[in-house]
């Protein structure tokens, strides 16, 4: 009963209407920033209408830009430029890219055998990740040209048949076979990485969020009770300080993974939303190169899967067991060590002042994991990354997916001990004096710096 | 009378301090009586406080509470005291109802109990409808008489508490001290109290100690010692005990 009681208040503590607002918020606010920047990224992909300007009269042109008009899925917008100023011509007919056929481009392949040239005007997009999608949708308009320009000549200038040109287009059918842990798999390593791409963000975002939130939770839990001198009352009640440290444990625990929850959601949202497009531009290019095993690519998804259970790198129900241990320790090693700190704080700025190391020993594995794999990185770097307790977790997935099992188990039974060391500290600062003795003041530390660089 | 409180040579020594904050305290609180240990700053009051409330631990000596060791049974302590420190607060988050609720369930037994607890903080407190309220909007007053029948409605049979009456204006504090004369009389309550106000102890308490560098130089009942002292009141009493370590 005493142990609900104390739950039940310390949750009242932290799950305010105001925390519940706040959770929401981020949410939508993520929701809706991926559907904003996926409908930015699917226009910049969109290639299916060429707007297209044509100055020249020749034959050649005619022919080209009539079998493009033909071919299925892209049609041209015809425009046309009455200067050489390209930013009124843009302004003036509302676009935002457009391409040129100068006078003599037929005239130039057919008649002077030289290569001709062809322009490519757009206007500037600063919106990030849209910007660099926008630059490769137009290397893929000029490319379509080319290809028909190409298919043209051959058939024109040399007399090759269809068939000739496929040919010479693809000479060779390749088939892609991919290798992980001794096992193969026919199937595009690109289209691997592009499914891959979204549960390799997803995880780790999680546990950075989850890890940060409960240290906040429990330091926030244990600094208010000292900073607001409610602590005192509290412990002189009939009531175990372990019930007590219990439930505050515990509480932190539900509402981290509260807000973890609506942050996850949130950012699931907005990785759909913004990824999406990219995802399947990236997965259906890669089944649509040259060699690829065209019944894989009709397959799409399911295909990848089979082929990533044939690897051995899809994730089972053990798996996922297997990383909810490591995420609990590595939960249960933060909250411990924000105890610890949290005991210590005397005000607000201590506070802020204290989750600092927290927050880095999170972040440096979160931004390491993020770009490189630890187990390739140099003995020394390794050691340094793996002391992390936190690092286990973020690799869990990757170690679990590629069977590292040694590396699992090792980082386990170390995330094991580094919990019972710091439970134990926590522990016995929780049940002596030093949870009234000891103390930090970000005030004092400043005070303290201030009056060093006076005295020198 | 039975003593409820028996402090045994009570000492503590914080760690990197030259002296002991406290040093060798002993006295005895009886059933029904007020006791009140006073001093200059930093002279053990609150240490001393602190050890018989099982916050921190005692270097040497013991305290018996109810006939319960501080050092051996520190949970059946805890089941015979409230403890209302100096400035404390309360969840700001919560009413001033839920406040009362959720400490009394930590006092309480079953359903019953819990009810008859929480009926005699909402009467002590006379806080009204203001108790539906959250305590962060209460005014330091209130949160204080809020605390202050928090420490009472669970009729301890010790009520320790340093400076009970801080923050409460003339009227609100003469109302405190005399329910606590009334506690004590009528529901044989005992008191420890500490405080820097004189004229407050010599009103409330039957007996006083005087503490100055640790260690309790002299307890007695409050005409006694000036009986003892020739003093006209306990502030002379007090200035020839701490200024010139005159011990009779």
């Amino acid at each position: 009963m005493k142990f609900g009681n104390l739950l039940k208040k310390e949750l009242r503590e932290l799950i305010t209407k105001q925390a519940i607002i706040s959770m929401v918020f981020t949410m939508v606010l993520l929701i809706v920033m991926g559907q904003i920047m996926g409908t930015a990224m699917e226009e910049s992909f969109d290639t299916s209408t060429i707007t297209l300007c044509n100055q020249d009269d020749s034959d050649f042109t005619a022919n080209v830009l009539k079998k493009i008009d033909e071919s299925q899925g892209t049609s041209i917008n015809y425009v046309t430029f009455e200067s050489d100023d390209y930013a009124a011509e843009l302004e003036r007919l509302d676009i935002k890219s457009a391409v040129i056929i100068p006078q003599g481009y037929g005239d130039s392949i057919t008649e002077k055998k030289e290569p001709a040239t062809i322009k490519y005007v757009s206007t500037m997009s600063t919106a990030g990740i849209a910007s660099s999608m926008s630059t490769l949708s137009g290397a893929d308009v000029i490319n379509e040209i080319q290809t028909v320009c190409m298919n043209e000549i051959m058939s024109e200038n040399y007399g090759l048949t269809a068939e000739e040109i496929a040919l010479i287009r693809e000479p060779m059918n390749t088939v892609e076979y991919t290798v992980n842990n001794g096992k193969t798999a026919q199937v595009s390593a690109s289209a691997l990485s592009a499914i891959t791409m979204m549960q390799s963000m997803i995880a780790p975002f999680a546990i950075f969020f989850l890890l940060l939130m409960a240290s906040q939770m429990i330091m926030t839990a244990i600094s208010t009770e000292k900073i607001d001198k409610t602590l005192e009352t509290l412990l002189s009640a009939p009531v175990s300080r372990m019930t007590v440290l219990s439930a505050k444990m515990v509480a932190a625990v539900i509402s981290a993974l509260l807000n973890a929850l609506f942050m996850i959601v949130g950012f699931a949202f907005y990785m759909i939303g913004m990824m999406g497009s990219a995802v399947n531009e990236i997965s259906t290019a890669a089944n649509e190169m040259p060699g690829v095993d065209m019944s894989a690519a009709a397959e799409g998804i399911t295909g990848v899967g089979q082929a990533m259970a044939e690897l051995g790198i899809a994730l089972t129900p053990v798996s996922y067991v297997l990383f909810a241990l490591q995420l609990f320790f590595t939960i249960a090693i933060g909250l411990a060590i924000s105890l610890i700190l949290g005991a210590m704080a005397t005000d607000v700025k201590s506070v802020q002042t204290l989750i600092m190391p927290i927050m880095i020993a999170v972040m440096i594995p979160f931004f390491v994991t993020m770009f490189t794999d630890v187990n390739e990185m140099s003995t020394v770097f390794k050691v340094i990354i793996y002391a992390i307790p936190f690092t286990h977790t973020y690799t869990a997935l990757t170690n679990l997916m590629n069977g590292d099992m040694i590396i699992y188990w090792a980082g386990l039974a170390y995330q094991i001990v580094f919990f019972a060391v710091c439970m134990f500290l926590a522990v016995k600062m929780f049940t002596t004096d030093k949870l009234f003795t000891m103390s930090f003041s970000a005030e004092n530390m400043n005070k303290k710096r201030k009056g060093k660089t006076v005295e020198s | 009378m039975a003593a409820v409180l028996e402090v045994q040579g009570l000492s503590k020594k914080y760690p990197k301090r030259e002296n002991f904050a406290a040093d060798k305290v002993s006295f005895t609180v009886n059933e029904g009586e007020i006791f009140a240990l006073i001093g200059p700053n930093g002279a053990g009051k609150t240490t001393t406080i602190r050890m018989i409330s099982t916050l921190i631990q005692a270097t040497e000596g013991d305290a018996l509470v109810a006939g319960h060791s501080i050092v051996k049974e520190p949970d059946k302590v805890r089941e015979n005291i409230t403890y209302l420190p100096d400035e404390a607060g309360a969840y700001k988050t919560m009413t001033g109802i839920n406040y009362l609720e959720f400490m009394a369930s930590l006092f309480a037994k079953d359903k019953e109990t819990l009810d008859k607890f929480v009926e005699r903080g909402k009467a002590i407190c006379g806080l009204g409808d203001r108790l539906s309220d959250k305590i962060g909007g209460y005014s330091r007053g209130m949160i204080r008489k809020l605390l202050l029948a928090r420490a009472v409605m669970t009729e301890p049979k010790l009520a320790i508490m340093d400076e009970a009456t801080s923050g409460l204006d003339v009227i609100n504090a003469l109302e405190i001290r005399k329910m606590i004369k009334t506690l004590a009389k009528e529901q044989n309550m005992a008191f420890l109290l500490s405080s820097h106000n004189m004229l407050e102890i010599e009103y409330v308490s039957d007996r006083v100690g005087i503490m100055t560098g640790g260690k309790l130089m002299v307890v007695g009942a409050i005409d006694e010692l000036k009986e003892r002292y020739s003093a006209a009141n306990l502030e002379e009493v007090f200035e020839r005990v701490v200024k010139n370590n005159e011990v009779r």
